[in-house]
């Protein structure tokens, strides 16, 4: 059935939780509120899998106490999404966190093969929208390593983004808040 | 590697009517549950409602006693539909549905300005597949009456009706669960 003609009902991320907690959604389904939209994830493939565990290993090596490494946890972003990014890094330590999702990361890491179109459009946007200013998307379609920077302001276009970088493999990437790092992209690529 | 669209869970009716009656979803909200998708209905212009109390006057004169005309009120149409028709006639009377939704109306008529497309794709598909034998779609973009008879499958669950007539001002519909009933197309159009 021809998908766009729809108007979908959309959520919030108030109803989100609401929908968890009365059980009609359950934590462990593999689904997202993205732009209020209940986007079901395509099921993880080996390789996706894969470049999670690289991306984790990686960024653990560079990011060392002080930073939590969150694997495909909620970030709480803006009152209708609620994203589950592969990876995510975030100061602090979980013990004192405050109760709820982060609001906020340092890098936000997703891992796409079939979800390259998500992860480039509507995701992009929500993660510029709630300021994340380092957004790597480990492109496995074309083994590169695209990083959006300069989320907002004109020019941003669709991925809200306004620097879009793609890296090769014989590249390397620092990450914004760990300057002096450098992460060859070989690295996280499986 | 192929590159889907983006998917968004789908509900079943059953989910649908826990969503109401928690109040997760308001029982006036302008949604109703097309093929597992939560669809939002367009807010109603003047001609819209002016063409559902013509259609409801015409289709009561025309169907009498033992017959419910229902206005914008939902059908248990299959497990993951449960639309709200513009004009739906069921066989009994208004009590006879007190404990579920009816699920085999004779006839549903849907009025179409914005809604044009759907009604006649997703929702004639939908409407075809519950073996609703008569649908009309009461067309304002080019003042006339859609006659959408014959539903008849197509491969493995996809439906369509398989006669389409339409009716032009100054002709008479004769609905088919209503032999003696005389509709002029006229007394439908505002």
């Amino acid at each position: 059935m021809a998908g766009s003609r729809i108007r979908t009902r959309r959520w919030t991320r108030q109803e989100y939780d609401r929908l968890i907690d009365i059980g009609l959604l359950q934590e462990d389904d593999p689904i997202e509120l993205i732009e209020g939209r209940l986007v079901v994830a395509e099921p993880q493939h080996d390789p996706h899998a894969r470049a999670v565990e690289l991306v984790v290993e990686a960024l653990r090596a560079v990011f060392e106490n002080g930073w939590r490494i969150r694997v495909q946890l909620p970030l709480a972003l803006g009152p209708d999404s609620e994203p589950e990014p592969d990876v995510s890094v975030v100061r602090g330590s979980p013990r004192d966190a405050p109760v709820g999702p982060p609001t906020i990361a340092d890098l936000v890491v997703e891992v796409a093969d079939t979800s390259l179109r998500l992860d480039r459009g509507p995701k992009a946007r929500v993660y510029a929208h709630a300021g994340i200013t380092d957004y790597w998307i480990v492109n496995l379609v074309d083994r590169v390593v695209e990083v959006c920077r300069l989320p907002g302001g004109a020019g941003s276009g669709r991925s809200g983004y306004r620097s879009v970088a793609r890296l090769r493999s014989e590249g390397a990437v620092a990450p914004l808040s760990m300057r002096h790092a450098r992460i060859p992209v070989a690295d996280l690529l499986p | 590697m192929s590159n889907p669209p983006i998917r968004t869970r789908r509900w079943t009716r059953h989910e649908y009517e826990r969503l109401i009656d928690l109040d997760v979803l308001h029982e006036d909200e302008p949604v109703e549950l097309l093929a597992g998708r939560l669809a939002v209905s367009e807010p109603q212009t003047t001609p819209h409602a002016v063409a559902i109390q013509l259609v409801e006057d015409a289709l009561r004169a025309a169907f009498g006693m033992g017959w419910s005309i229902r206005v914008q009120l939902p059908l248990a149409l299959d497990p993951d539909s449960e639309p709200e028709p513009d004009v739906a006639v069921v066989r009994g009377v208004a009590r006879d549905h007190l404990r579920r939704h009816p699920a085999d109306p004779v006839l549903v008529v849907e009025v179409a300005h914005d809604s044009l497309r759907l009604d006649r794709t997703i929702k004639a598909r939908l409407y075809a597949r519950a073996g609703i034998a008569d649908y009309w779609i009461v067309n304002l973009v080019d003042r006339v009456v859609e006659v959408h008879r014959e539903p008849i499958a197509e491969g493995r669950r996809r439906w369509r009706y398989g006669s389409l007539s339409v009716a032009q001002p100054g002709e008479i519909l004769t609905p088919l669960a209503a032999v003696s009933g005389r509709i002029s197309v006229d007394d439908l159009l505002p």
